[in-house]
């Protein structure tokens, strides 16, 4: 290999390896964090590699939190969440994608705004609808609140997608017999999955890391997803950083495994119609 | 009673209409080609006989019955698309049995998840398995049964969309230029298979070609359009032999029928104007007309032994015959600008003649081959007997 090749790949990996320094150390600081004593973090100093021997102490500390039941609550609002966007979006995307109708333009105007307006200036607002519909401390009203964010960046995922398929398809199902809603679940939306795997990222991962609502709208700590719950630990004279950092890792632990499982179908579903196939 | 009837039927979009009070009857068991340049209308003519394009004006008839308003499914036609249309994340047994999957589909069975399940149970029914298989077999696709369109060429791909569309036997097919995609040896191949199809199914096709090849090879009757308007509805040979208007004439044949602007005189047919010819019969009394005559119909002489004087300008070989492109012999006949094909008079010959570019040569023709045609709008004249 000529030198000038070798000096190039030689940079690449050494790139690769910064990006990955930066983007793991956080969550290799967070496990040692968590495997160190407070009283190492607040009076030693803390130790810069994995202390194993502290696991123990780490899940009794966790023990005296319902950290499962948080977790729970959290697979719930980014599950619920997630299907609730999936549902509506791919209708939505459909209709936007092959339908003309008055107010098409404006549909898709208003679906874009809600990612512009921050979701700090409708907490007010919102608050006082929940009251009125008798939704406020429940699960069910933060899935609908969460839903109003994701199921706008679902419908457009799953639209664009869609127009990629081309119209003989489903005009050709249409011929076969296939009624319009069949046309939808069983010829596009299996032709679409690598972005139905994407749009459901988005939306469960807003759901899983969602903060704000959830600590205004509930109050019942039963109730509490896992990203209250973690907030919770901070304490007005004593935050017990390494249980913190600990749920912190049990907290991320599911949504990267569950990223790690579909990233490549992610990949190829936010690329879809770039470029002609 | 005819199988379709077309009656005063348009169709536009917005102010452009792009079809124009077409009328037509296609007989039961007929093969009907739709021939015409593209944007002439023709797919959507046939989009409209399917129902996935609503009528604007008029009244299409199924056995005399007005269904302009009929859905698809009432309409009982197979589609065969340009671009094939089959389902990507099906295997070919799964496109094949999927319009008859859907004929026993009952209502709730279309629930999401509740589909996929009927779907899977309806492909091992006896009766959908067998009737797959056996259109398979007709096809000659059995080997290919399992396999996804993604991983077949595109002839196989064809005989698939074509085994979807035969699986129902319903008793109108409707192909929309099936053949475009295919290379030109598949073509000849798959043409010959669709005909055979035809005679063997004996059911109605009506099918949408630009290639005037297709439609003179496939068709029993050919309707040939051009900016939403009928041109011709005829059958092959008369389209061929008697064109209705220059368009048609112009269309049909390879190469076209030679289009000569002709005067008539006192003292006879000059052909461009200039060209003196003893034409020996009729000539029209018109005083501008339009000469025609097909490549083949022409004779290709030594200089001075035919009655219009030539020269070689193009030489196409083709194996068993030759094309020869001639400029006629007029004043301005040196001018090298008349150097373009429509100026240019083919002349169809077998075998090769020999002939080198710039020799002069000359041309003739009998009498009863030419057609003649009016000057301005380009229809046929026809010499009435006194």
């Amino acid at each position: 290999m000529a030198p000038r090749k070798l000096l190039i790949k030689a940079l690449r990996y050494l790139l690769i390896g910064v990006l990955v320094i930066v983007a793991g150390f956080p969550v290799y600081w967070m496990a040692t964090t968590a495997l160190n004593l407070n009283s190492q973090l607040y009076g030693t100093g803390q130790i810069a590699w994995p202390q194993l021997q502290n696991f123990p102490d780490l899940v009794s500390e966790l023990g005296n939190v319902p950290i499962g039941l948080w977790l729970f609550n959290t697979l719930l609002i980014a599950a619920g969440g997630t299907i609730l966007s999936l549902t509506l979006g791919s209708l939505a995307g459909y209709a936007l994608s092959r339908f003309k109708f008055h107010g098409k333009g404006m549909v898709g105007f208003f679906l874009f705004m809600t990612q512009v307006v921050p979701e700090a200036l409708i907490l007010v607002p919102l608050y006082a609808m929940f009251i009125t519909f008798g939704l406020l401390n429940s699960l069910w009203g933060l899935i609908l609140a969460n839903v109003g964010f994701s199921l706008p960046v679902a419908c457009f995922v799953l639209k664009g997608a869609m127009d990629a398929v081309p119209y003989e398809i489903e005009e050709s199902a249409i011929i076969d017999n296939c009624p319009r809603f069949s046309v939808l679940t069983m010829i596009i939306l299996p032709l679409i999955m690598p972005s139905i795997a994407a749009a459901a990222v988005v939306s469960f991962f807003a759901g899983w890391n969602e903060f704000l609502f959830a600590s205004t709208f509930l109050m019942d700590r039963n109730l509490w997803p896992a990203s209250v719950g973690l907030a919770s630990f901070v304490g007005q004279y004593e935050t017990p950083m390494s249980a913190v950092l600990g749920a912190a890792l049990v907290f991320s632990l599911p949504a990267i495994v569950f990223f790690l499982l579909i990233q490549r179908k992610i990949v190829a579903g936010l690329t879809t119609g770039a470029v002609k196939g | 009673m005819p199988a379709l009837s077309f009656k005063d039927i348009s169709k536009s979009f917005g102010d452009n209409t792009v079809i124009k009070a077409f009328n037509a009857d296609i007989h039961d068991g007929e093969f009907l080609v739709l021939l015409g340049p593209s944007g002439c209308g023709k797919s959507t003519l046939l989009r409209m006989i399917a129902g996935l394009s609503e009528i604007t004006t008029g009244n299409l008839l199924f056995d005399g019955a007005v269904a302009n308003e009929w859905e698809p499914k009432k309409r009982g036609v197979a589609f065969v698309f340009q671009t094939y249309a089959l389902y990507p994340h099906m295997t070919v047994r799964e496109n094949i049995a999927f319009p008859l999957i859907m004929d026993a589909f009952r209502k709730w069975y279309h629930l999401p998840i509740v589909n996929i399940i009927a779907r899977q149970r309806l492909m091992k029914r006896p009766d959908i398995a067998e009737r797959t298989l056996k259109i398979a077999r007709q096809l000659e696709l059995e080997p290919l049964l399992d396999r996804r369109p993604v991983s077949l060429s595109g002839g196989q791909r064809q005989r698939v969309a074509l085994a979807r569309a035969l699986v129902r036997d319903p008793q109108l097919y409707l192909l929309d230029e099936p053949l475009s995609n295919l290379d030109a040896k598949l073509r000849t191949q798959m043409r010959s298979e669709i005909s055979a199809l035809h005679h063997k199914v004996g059911k109605t096709f009506v099918y949408v070609t630009h290639d005037q090849v297709e439609a003179m090879t496939m068709a029993s009757r050919i309707i040939i359009m051009d900016k939403g308007v009928v041109q011709q509805v005829d059958t092959p040979d008369n389209v061929y032999d008697n064109p209705a208007n220059t368009f048609v004439a112009k269309f049909i044949g390879s190469p076209p029928m030679n289009l000569i602007p002709a005067s008539v005189r006192p003292d006879g047919l000059r052909l461009m104007g200039q060209i003196p010819v003893d034409h020996g019969a009729e000539i029209p009394t018109r005083r501008e007309v339009t000469f025609g005559i097909r490549p083949e119909k022409l004779e290709l002489r030594v200089e001075g032994e035919g009655r219009i004087p030539a020269q070689v300008v193009v030489v196409e070989r083709l194996g068993a015959e030759t094309v020869i492109g001639c400029r006629l012999m007029t004043d301005k006949a040196g001018n090298e600008e008349l150097l373009i094909e429509h100026d240019l008079v083919f002349v169809r010959v077998s075998g090769n003649p020999g002939m080198r570019i710039g020799q002069a040569c000359s041309l003739d023709y009998r009498s009863e081959d030419v057609l003649w045609f009016n000057v301005d709008t380009g229809e046929r004249l026809s010499l009435k007997k006194k």
